[in-house]
């Protein structure tokens, strides 16, 4: 299948020196919702901003549709939409007028107008200047705008930040319809895991600048439940084995692996050991740089 | 054509915006005090005529007034984008670097020429108005000098030139609006200061140029452009050029 979007060691640092992206290799392919996971901090917005030509990409490859970016500007901008950051509207304009400025641009029919008003629910908003609308209607007209010449590429930088639960479902739910209808390919960046989960078809983690992880969401899940295990050594591991037959064990290097799934799990192996006289040396969920990422993911929703 | 495309996109920005009602206002008030005086004491003895009434508006207004209104609609444009977080989303459209700086550049321009427009229409009626109460005026019995009217205008607008070209890269420049104000309105009165001094070199000093205008604009036997003014024009270019080639190869937009 064709990217869309593929970067190859893309690099990037500030004026200060400070290295944001460590070779990057994006891969979105045609058709997917790609979820572009990451802490607050982590290179996502960064990213998104050099494949918009926001920031002029210092190292490595970006080519989006099979073309290079840096001589294709504004061809490959005609065909993608984009949300970056916070809402950019003109708050001294109505809903129809900040479409009109971007409807002259892409030079889209008139009708078009009604119909993104009405696919983001903004319809009735009249005479109303964006200033007085609220955060999530804000962020309902950035993306009519996104939306606005039927892009072949979404790229939605956390655009449910700010959002009460309903109007994150019912932003995940447009996304996943315009998806499924118009073949739209989307990539959405967000720090918040379950919520990519719920949506994405693809998932890549960035952290610290370095791509930790990408691929489908069925092998990250594959991913997480292999990486977050849970390690026992004894006197005999194979008649701890025995014993423990109820959970699925792995042997590897004299040890026993089984996935771990809470704490209160460790605490009943740990006695059933214990009863039957195993002496217990070693009894400890693996924890490595994966499974850290996500708990700083996962415990960083808000 | 884009160009006109961008140009029509950025006209529908300044809506409901300060702009309109600053030109408005800044063309008023000089014609608004010609106005009171013919009104309140026409008894004085005004120097009559169509040329020379236009003449002191221009003159006048050319002192710090006009100036002072360039600055600040130069950097209205570009502060919609910046106080509207709306840069990115500009950069982040389908449109050329060059058609982004120019429908601004133009965008400004028209404006200021709106400025103008209603200035020499506000200018006709401060004289006419009051000749309807007051018959010695003799406005509405003598026709006005276009050609003259369009040299004054002319020579004003070619002498804001180099000042246009400074603010609108100053505005490009900081997103805060009062940095490029401030420092235009230093250099206005700075500038003026030096006018003042009659220093040798003042007709290179782009901020003294409108007042150097304002001087020697009573005197019609005289070359089209003055030296001066070729100046505001050169700097003109410069200034585009170099504003130009900053946003170009700026390395973070937006």
């Amino acid at each position: 299948m064709q990217p869309v979007i593929q970067t190859t060691n893309l690099n990037f640092s500030f004026s200060n020196g400070v290295k944001t992206l460590h070779d990057v290799n994006l891969l979105v392919p045609k058709g997917s919702i790609y979820g572009f996971l990451g802490p607050n901090g982590a290179g996502k917005t960064t990213t998104l901003r050099l494949l918009l030509g926001l920031l002029k990409n210092q190292q490595g490859k970006l080519e989006i549709f099979g073309k290079d970016f840096s001589f294709h500007r504004i061809e490959i901008l005609k065909r993608l939409g984009s949300l970056i950051e916070q809402p950019s509207l003109y708050l001294h304009l109505t809903a129809r007028e900040n479409l009109e400025i971007y409807r002259l641009i892409y030079r889209t029919k008139k009708s078009r107008i009604d119909e993104v008003l009405k696919i983001v629910g903004l319809e009735n908003t009249g005479k109303k200047k964006a200033k007085q609308f609220s955060l999530g209607m804000k962020q309902r007209l950035s993306i009519a705008i996104a939306l606005l010449h039927q892009p072949e590429l979404l790229i939605l930088d956390e655009p449910t930040n700010g959002l009460d639960p309903n109007g994150i479902i019912e932003t995940r739910e447009l996304i996943k319809k315009l998806n499924k209808e118009h073949g739209t390919t989307v990539i959405v960046s967000s720090h918040i895991l379950n919520e990519v989960e719920r949506m994405a078809s693809h998932v890549g983690i960035i952290h610290k600048g370095k791509m930790l992880f990408q691929g489908t969401l069925g092998e990250l899940q594959q991913m997480k439940t292999r990486q977050t295990s849970l390690e026992i050594e004894t006197n005999n591991n194979e008649a701890a084995a025995q014993l423990l037959q109820s959970f699925t064990i792995k042997s590897l290097n004299g040890k026993l692996v089984l996935p771990f799934e809470n704490k209160e799990q460790v605490a009943v192996i740990n006695k059933m050991l214990v009863q039957n006289d195993f002496e217990v040396y070693a009894l400890h969920p693996q924890q490595n740089d994966l499974e850290q990422l996500f708990l700083d993911i996962t415990s960083s929703n808000s | 054509m884009n160009l006109i495309i961008s140009i029509k996109a950025e006209l529908i920005k300044t809506k409901r915006s300060a702009s309109f009602w600053l030109s408005v206002i800044g063309a008023a008030v000089i014609p608004v005090i010609f106005f009171l005086a013919y009104t309140i004491k026409p008894e004085h003895n005004y120097s009559s005529g169509w040329n020379k009434h236009l003449l002191q508006g221009w003159q006048v207004f050319n002192a710090f007034l006009l100036p002072m209104f360039v600055i600040l609609i130069c950097s209205l444009i570009p502060q919609i984008e910046y106080k509207n977080n709306t840069w990115k989303q500009v950069f982040a459209s389908p449109q050329s670097i060059s058609g982004i700086f120019f429908s601004k550049y133009l965008t400004i321009l028209m404006m200021i020429l709106f400025l103008f427009l209603l200035f020499n229409i506000f200018m006709i009626l401060s004289a006419i108005v009051p000749n309807f109460f007051f018959s010695k005026f003799s406005f509405l019995s003598s026709s006005i000098d276009w050609s003259e009217m369009l040299r004054l205008n002319f020579k004003t607008f070619v002498s804001l030139l180099a000042i246009i070209s400074i603010q609108y890269w100053l505005s490009l420049r900081f997103r805060n609006f009062i940095v490029p104000i401030g420092i235009g309105l230093a250099l206005l009165v700075t500038a003026l200061i030096i006018y003042q001094f009659r220093w040798e070199h003042v007709y290179k000093v782009p901020y003294a140029l409108p007042v150097l205008t304002m001087e020697v604009i009573r005197d019609t036997g005289r070359p089209i452009l003055e030296n001066h003014e070729w100046n505001s024009a050169g700097y003109f270019i410069l200034f585009t050029v170099l504003a130009y080639y900053d946003m170009r190869y700026r390395k973070e937009r937006g």
